[in-house]
């Protein structure tokens, strides 16, 4: 089995509320960038946060946002339709509109040379290069329907090596594709019991990639946060029972360079950070 | 299109969520796979909605009773006939007792008439009114027509009355003030706070589980006791615990004709008064309030009997 | 005879207020009145399907309280809003241990009412990549709810719901579920 890891609750950033650094409605998307800084994303808004938790920057999008990612200095957020490409300080620099192919863009990632956009009305992944040209779609050969996706999101990551790392809930696994599109394996499966599987209809719902090829997911209904090593094999339970309100769904995941886990709460609407504190034989 | 019901919307994202926790089911984007993605050409199935009951039915039960009540006015107070009024009675407990399972009745609109009145929101259905209305209003004209020949509780009650046995006459109108008792507590609880509203009439009504088939214990043991009294006493639902049967007594004091026993021509015999097993003939009249139009004295009344067979030989 | 005695003046005008009584309180009535009603039950008010009423115990009422001996009640799945899943948190018990299949081993209805089939394009290689139709059979169903809790959000998609069929319901005048229902979920709505 392995040893498994201990994780707890360092802190959390954010919260429900009216205040400039809080959000009111929901909060989608967390991502994290090389110096650690956090960026929200909910409501319609951006709001970047450093490593003191200290809100940063806070920018309006055009409209509400679903995903958000960070590339360098530009923060790219998906939205219904389109997707905005802004400047840390909230200058909008470009937009990707494309009604047909962009239906709802639930998750962001890049590779070397191109950029990866989640279609959660098409359930699967396009992939597009830097200008904007769509290149090829990564998962339409789950039938012509694309990953089974019930909850509403697509929810994916992309490891340095460019292997997109995708959440399929429908089927209870992670999938590894290459941009392109071709399948290179898998791992999970259901199980109701067993921590290791990932319970009831539709699981996990988010990925997110941590070091050493580790992979961390969230699910839903009876939330939870997990991370699997490179093999898929069940590394540790960050949180699980009382640590999220049992109506959480679609729990967005970032890792931090420091291998810290930030979960978006999206019951609290709070960024919320799990670091590991040792390990358990 | 067929008619549906209509239903409150299932709006998830509108639902009201408790207090504080409130995460986001918005659903900006389809949950069920297209039927594109299905594949093979399938098509999603319309959920079937049960149609609704008709109106049509309704509207000839209405007619219905309406019949029933000419007809037993016409039975009670020209044809004056036992067996033909059994023949009603029978028919009407077959028909509104075990075919419509004696709901919704008239003895039960009085909660729902007098909660139109006092809850501006509540609606009564046409129907309803209609079954209120008529029998009271037969009243008015002929005295407790419907009890005598309509009505499935009084009729079931009718049937199992072998063996009459005279109460005492202060007793009747002692255990007589029940009826009123009863409406009043049945408007009461029918008009209260919703918390505590409860349509008693419908609650205690003993004889629609034996109409049903169905029911809960307590339901079958009051009304198989009732039947049990009733086997020697008559009707005593009728007499002494229907809210309807208060109204209709109200009403059949001021009725315009009403059962008379062979009037002019009575002998002082006193065997329609041994007869009526409801105590309800005083000094050879029939007491309208009481009187529950069943035939039974003019079956009895040997002038009658003349009459309509002819002179014994 | 002819004339009217008093008594007689009298009886008329008493019948006459009488039924000028009865005609007035009928027409208030039936200026508001309609057609017809029938009762049904508000699935937001429903425990089993509101959201919100989460890790609470199914409320079996709507089975348990109706006259009839098999409840008027069914439990309904809005096919347009189920994510035809592999594993339907409804279908199964997807606490109990898995089988070989790799399926829950148990199901979670009591009366086993609900049908589950593969639909459309059939994947060859994987029975997971399929769609599966969930169809619950309304001469076992007796409206438990266990199902509706099931399915819920976040749990499932929330697309089965309670109703009322209303070519069983007796319409009784004081509904007993409607008594019942803890929620007061019940309402007589009308029929359009």
């Amino acid at each position: 089995m392995g040893a498994e890891a201990e994780y707890r609750e360092a802190r959390s950033v954010s919260g429900r509320g009216a205040g400039p650094d809080r959000f009111e409605h929901a909060l989608r998307g967390v991502a994290v960038d090389t110096q650690g800084h956090l960026y929200l994303a909910g409501d319609s808004e951006v709001k970047v946060f450093d490593a003191e938790g200290e809100m940063r920057h806070r920018w309006f999008t055009s409209r509400p946002v679903y995903a958000v990612a960070v590339d360098g200095e530009d923060v790219w957020v998906g939205e219904e339709g389109q997707v905005e490409v802004y400047e840390v300080g909230g200058t909008r620099l470009d937009e990707w509109r494309d009604g047909e192919r962009l239906g709802l863009v639930t998750a962001i990632g890049f590779t070397a040379a191109g950029v990866l956009l989640a279609d959660a009305r098409a359930r699967c992944i396009r992939h597009y290069d830097l200008e904007g040209g769509w290149l090829n779609d990564v998962g339409e050969r789950h039938r012509k329907g694309g990953f089974h996706i019930p909850n509403g999101v697509v929810d994916f990551a992309v490891d340095a090596d460019g292997v997109v790392h995708v959440a399929n809930p429908g089927l209870h696994r992670v999938e590894r594709y290459t941009a392109a599109g071709e399948l290179l394996g898998r791992f999970g499966r259901f199980d109701g019991r067993d921590p290791e599987g990932f319970p009831g209809c539709c699981n996990p719902t988010n990925v997110a990639l941590a070091s050493g090829g580790r992979v961390v997911v969230t699910e839903k209904g009876g939330p939870r946060v997990k991370v699997y090593d490179a093999e898929g094999r069940l590394e540790a339970v960050v949180a699980a029972g009382d640590a999220f309100d049992p109506a959480c769904k679609n729990m967005d995941v970032a890792v931090d360079p420091d291998d810290r886990i930030v979960v978006a709460d999206p019951v609290r609407l709070q960024a919320r950070l799990f670091e590991r504190v040792g390990v358990a034989a | 299109m067929p008619p549906r019901v209509l239903l409150g919307l299932i709006c998830l994202v509108l639902l009201p969520f408790p207090a504080g926790a409130q995460p986001d089911y918005s659903r900006p984007v389809d949950v069920a796979p297209s039927e594109d993605a299905i594949g093979e050409g399938y098509v999603t199935p319309v959920v079937q909605r049960p149609l609704p009951l008709s109106a049509a039915r309704q509207l000839l039960d209405l007619a219905l009773l309406g019949a029933a009540l000419a007809l037993s006015a016409w039975i009670a107070l020209r044809r004056r006939s036992r067996s033909v009024g059994v023949a009603l009675t029978l028919a009407c407990l077959f028909y509104f007792g075990f075919y419509r399972e004696g709901c919704v009745c008239p003895i039960g609109s009085i909660q729902n008439v007098v909660l139109g009145l006092a809850e501006p929101a509540y609606v009564v259905p046409y129907f309803v009114i209609g079954i209120f209305v008529l029998p009271l209003a037969a009243a008015l004209f002929f005295g407790r027509v419907f009890c005598g020949g309509v009505c499935p509780l009084g009729a079931i009650q009718e049937v199992v009355l072998v063996r009459p046995v005279t109460v005492p006459p202060r007793l009747d109108r002692v255990l007589g003030a029940g009826k009123w008792l009863y409406l009043a507590a049945a408007v009461g609880l029918a008009v209260a706070p919703a918390a505590y509203r409860d349509f008693v009439i419908c609650r205690f009504d003993p004889f629609v589980s034996f109409f049903r088939f169905t029911g809960t214990f307590s339901m079958l043991l009051f009304g198989g006791l009732l039947l049990g009294v009733g086997l020697f006493v008559g009707r005593p639902y009728c007499r002494w615990l229907c809210p309807y049967g208060a109204l209709l007594a109200l009403a059949s004091r001021y009725a315009w004709r009403s059962v008379s026993i062979t009037p002019g021509r009575e002998l002082d015999c006193g065997l329609c008064n041994r007869a009526c097993p409801y105590g309800a003939i005083e000094a050879m009249r029939a007491v309208r309030e009481r009187c529950l139009a069943c035939s039974r004295c003019y079956h009895s009344c040997p002038v009658h009997r003349v009459e309509v067979e002819g002179p014994a030989s | 005879m002819s004339g009217m005695t008093r008594r007689d003046v009298l009886g008329h005008a008493a019948r006459g207020t009488v039924l000028a009584g009865l005609g007035g309180m009928c027409g208030f009535l039936a200026v508001k009145a309609r057609g017809t009603d029938a009762w049904q039950l508000d699935p937001g008010k429903c425990v089993n399907s509101r959201l919100g009423a989460l890790g609470v115990d199914v409320c079996e009422s709507c089975a348990s309280e109706c006259v009839l001996g098999l409840s008027a009640v069914r439990a309904v799945n809005e096919l347009s809003q189920c994510g035809r899943c592999y594993v339907c948190p409804a279908y199964y018990d997807v606490t109990s241990a898995v089988g070989p299949d790799g399926l829950p081993s148990e199901k979670l209805c009591p009366r086993d009412a609900i049908e589950r089939y593969p639909i459309g394009w059939a994947d060859p290689d994987d029975p997971a990549n399929n769609y599966y139709e969930y169809v619950i059979d309304e001469t076992l169903c007796n409206g438990c709810g266990r199902c509706v809790m099931a399915c819920k959000e976040p749990y499932g998609l929330g697309s089965i719901r309670l109703e009322v069929r209303h070519d069983l319901c007796l319409d009784c005048n004081r509904c007993a579920i409607s008594t019942a229902c803890p929620e007061d979920a019940y309402e007589r709505l009308p029929v359009s």
